[in-house]
């Protein structure tokens, strides 16, 4: 099931030259029929399992001990590990660019980034982090909100990320006995950026941290400790909450179906896939699906797709770092099979995401990437991004011994929804290799 | 001038390891008439200004924050024995003795939630809403100062990856950034070049990026002192005013040691900045801002929490430090905002306007109207001598 040139573009990270597109527009239930289709989730089939990397780090911490006392010559675990993160990060780049359901790649790195969790150097995180798009986001994208939220709440990662692992109830029994208290990053971030952005209060955040304490992580994973957990009720928001795992979940519950969460909810994803401003109407539109289905996230986007925004042939919004590198690499064809150990890309991919102002699972903040033009236009990160074009132009060119014609090529990749100039200027340059980085560093193909 | 930037900076960047330090971000310049320099860094995460400058004469300080206050002591600012320096900032004392350094205690912006990103945004454009909502244009303060500081439009320059908010606006900014050199050819540049001159979203940044891709040398990694020194070079030449943000104060957790070292960092680029500057130290002013302030209770993992009010650091020759300037409003539990939070008792941004007041003779209709919308000046801090 081929989607459409307009519904790969905007809804997906660009066509793959060598394949014929759908004819036709932007049609909601195609679009929406990808995320029934099976997902092979990551071409990088061998990389580990939460539960693989949870024991990798208990095993490198016990190497680590080992090392240390003399009794073994080589750490054999941490490299693994180191190994996997750099895998985390070429997955991040490949899948999409070998996915044909690339609006369910778009949704992964969409909620991935809504709840984000980034990079830090400290202790076991930055190895637990690498696989919570696929742990988190991938399962329940066409599901319930709630559920996702539930995910990220109890993800290692995110419990690592925000500090909540380290947060004590003041009256629990460790805090009565140690000297150790709340901590409410998580809280705050859980309701500010995550669920509601606004409506709740000061109070609301503490009584939060409070509720939230005893969610913990352990050598096997997220645990929920009775120890750490602040006794007695809290309220939030009106709603009175008891002590332990399932009253945790209650309220994650009941802040997913809140209608400020609605709202916020759907602003981002609209905002994310139709226009930096997108329609008060569609958004409220989108909100009214997701209260009416208890977060049901498919009838949402169906809402989403059935905006006039969806099916424009302007292409508005501006592509992030990653649509825009796996993009070009759709464009040239780059082979994708076969990758699993060796993956040879045209350039130092990494180093220039992180020039094009994103570098791979490092946000500036747990509010995530930016999702509008204003976070992905300036003069450097542009600059980086025609460089990007350069270099996988000169890769093509070497890799075909010049025989990549860049005209086929911007007709593959524009069809009619580009600028008739980006085409023609692609064949008026001086050399194959120049027409195609014209083309993938052209402003058309900026823009989705 | 560009062109020019770029070749001085290759001078001192070093390695090109993009896993670099991402705490250090875009430093901008802007050129303007006589010979007063002021520097404004951002501390972005909240700097903890209760742990800054300690106020250990206020008899609530030690019960709040037992934990934070084990470790090493801090340094007595005043013979009375009120404030205390925190231990990571040591390096800097030398400036205070010589009346080179002072902090203001207890500002903060007029946003009055808790959230960082809204909090750099406010503290950034200079807005004057307590709700977080941003001046009409969305820029940033320095800019709008720039026009009616007759500021040379062409010199301003921004290095870094990502725009600035402090200095986006209206006035031109160039940026800078290392990116490997370029290797289309004229014609292939110029079929770029017509392409992007009719995108509206992105005609405006393609003459920047195409002088970055032609200029660029190699290596992201800016080390404090180095950043200290390259600033006071272009300081020392046209620049007058240096913008840039340093990063990594939200200390949630181990507050004690992160402190330490990002207070040792910045102290080393404040005087990298002296050095670098020599004689022109005498007439610069560097103000040192941060979005909010922390919890004046410790939490419970020896850190602290989103707060409201802070601290502010100037320095320089042209400083009249020595002194913590603001009202003291106390720790109390009735003092306290929220029953948490150290309660603000001036708006930051009449320092920073006093700061351009004082270096640049900026107009009270100006700064009131133009560059901090809704700002009442009040008083004279008396920042400079």
């Amino acid at each position: 099931m081929e989607a459409s040139l307009l519904e790969q573009i905007r809804f997906g990270y660009g066509p793959r030259t060598g394949t014929e597109p759908a004819a036709g527009g932007v049609d909601p239930s195609r679009v929406l029929a990808q995320l029934d289709a099976a997902d092979p989730a990551s071409i990088m089939t061998d990389r580990p399992s939460l539960d693989q990397r949870l024991a990798m780090v208990a095993e490198a911490q016990r190497e680590a001990k080992q090392f240390k006392a003399g009794q073994i010559a080589e750490l054999t675990v941490l490299p693994r590990l180191k190994q996997a993160t750099r895998d985390d990060a070429t997955a991040w780049i490949l899948t999409p660019v070998a996915s044909e359901a690339g609006f369910r790649e778009r949704l992964v790195n969409f909620w991935a980034n809504r709840l984000t969790v980034g990079l830090r150097r400290l202790g076991s995180l930055p190895y637990l982090s690498g696989g919570y798009p696929d742990d988190v986001a991938r399962p329940y994208l066409n599901g319930r909100f709630s559920d996702m939220l539930r995910a990220s709440a109890w993800h290692p990662a995110m419990l690592l990320y925000l500090d909540q692992a380290k947060s004590v109830g003041p009256d629990s029994r460790i805090g009565r006995k140690k000297d150790s208290g709340l901590n409410e990053n998580y809280a705050r971030e859980l309701l500010e950026l995550h669920t509601m952005g606004s409506g709740y209060s000061q109070a609301d955040v503490t009584e939060t941290a409070r509720l939230l304490t005893g969610m913990s992580v352990g050598p096997a994973g997220s645990t929920f400790e009775p120890a750490r957990a602040e006794p007695g009720r809290k309220t939030i928001l009106g709603q009175t909450y008891g002590e332990g795992p399932e009253e945790i979940d209650r309220f994650l519950n009941d802040i997913a179906l809140r209608p400020e969460t609605a709202q916020s909810v759907s602003l981002a994803l609209a905002r994310s896939f139709l226009a930096d401003q997108p329609s008060e109407a569609t958004v409220a539109r989108m909100a009214a699906a997701y209260l009416e289905s208890g977060s049901e996230l498919r009838s949402v986007y169906a809402a989403m797709l059935a905006d006039p925004a969806a099916t424009s042939n302007e292409l508005v919004k501006i592509r992030s770092p990653q649509e825009f590198v796996a993009a070009t690499l759709r464009a040239v064809d780059w082979p994708v099979e076969g990758l699993d150990g060796k993956v040879r890309l045209p350039g130092k991919v990494n180093q220039a995401l992180a020039a094009m102002g994103q570098p791979p699972f490092r946000p500036r903040g747990p509010d995530g990437w930016p999702d509008t033009a204003a976070g992905w236009v300036s003069a450097p990160m542009l600059a980086a991004r025609i460089d990007w074009a350069e270099t996988v132009a000169q890769a093509v060119s070497r890799a075909t011994k010049d025989r990549a014609e860049p005209v086929p090529l911007a007709r593959s990749a524009l069809g009619d929804l580009g600028n008739p100039d980006t085409i023609r200027a692609a064949g008026q340059a001086e050399q194959r290799w120049e027409g195609i980085a014209v083309l993938l560093g052209s402003p058309d193909f900026m823009r989705r | 001038m560009a062109r020019e930037l770029l070749l001085s900076r290759r001078g001192f960047l070093v390695g090109c390891s993009l896993a670099a330090s991402p705490l250090l971000t875009p430093v901008t310049f802007a050129a303007a008439p006589g010979q007063n320099r002021l520097v404004v860094i951002v501390l972005r995460g909240a700097l903890d200004g209760l742990d800054l400058v300690r106020p250990v004469g206020d008899p609530a300080y030690g019960a709040l924050r037992p934990s934070l206050l084990k470790g090493e002591g801090g340094i007595a600012l005043d013979s009375a024995g009120f404030f205390q320096l925190h231990p990571g900032a040591a390096a800097l004392m030398p400036l205070w003795q010589a009346g080179e350094l002072g902090f203001v205690h207890a500002v903060a912006t007029p946003y009055r939630s808790r959230s960082h990103f809204v909090g750099q945004d406010v503290l950034e454009n200079g807005s004057a809403s307590d709700q977080g909502t941003l001046t009409p244009g969305g820029d940033g303060w320095l800019n709008r100062a720039l026009v009616p500081l007759g500021a040379r439009q062409d010199l301003a320059v921004t290095v870094g990856q990502e725009p600035m908010l402090i200095l986006e606006g209206d006035v031109p900014v160039a940026h800078w950034s290392p990116i490997d050199d370029s290797s289309l050819s004229a014609q292939g540049e110029a079929l770029l070049a017509r392409l992007y001159a009719e995108d509206p979203l992105l005609a405006s940044a393609y003459p920047g990026a195409t002088d970055l891709r032609h200029d660029g040398g190699a290596g992201a990694d800016v080390q404090p002192v180095e950043l200290g020194a390259y600033v006071a070079e272009r300081l020392r030449g046209e620049a007058r005013i240096a913008a840039f943000s340093y990063g990594g104060w939200d200390t949630h957790q181990n507050q004690s040691k992160v402190l330490a070292k990002r207070l040792g960092e910045l102290s080393e680029t404040i005087l990298a900045l002296k050095q670098g500057l020599g004689p022109d130290w005498a007439t610069t002013l560097v103000v040192a801002i941060t979005e909010f302030g922390r919890t004046a209770r410790e939490n419970g993992t020896v850190g602290t929490d989103h707060g409201t009010g802070g601290a502010m650091i100037f320095a320089g020759g042209a400083a009249k430090g020595g002194r913590v300037l603001g009202d003291w409003p106390g720790l109390g539990d009735s003092a306290l905002l929220e029953d948490r939070d150290l309660m603000p008792t001036r708006d930051v941004r009449a320092y920073a306007a006093w700061a351009l007041r004082s270096q640049f003779g900026l107009g009270v209709s100006d700064l009131e109207g133009v560059v901090f919308p809704g700002l009442d000046l009040g008083a004279d801090p008396g920042l400079v001598l």
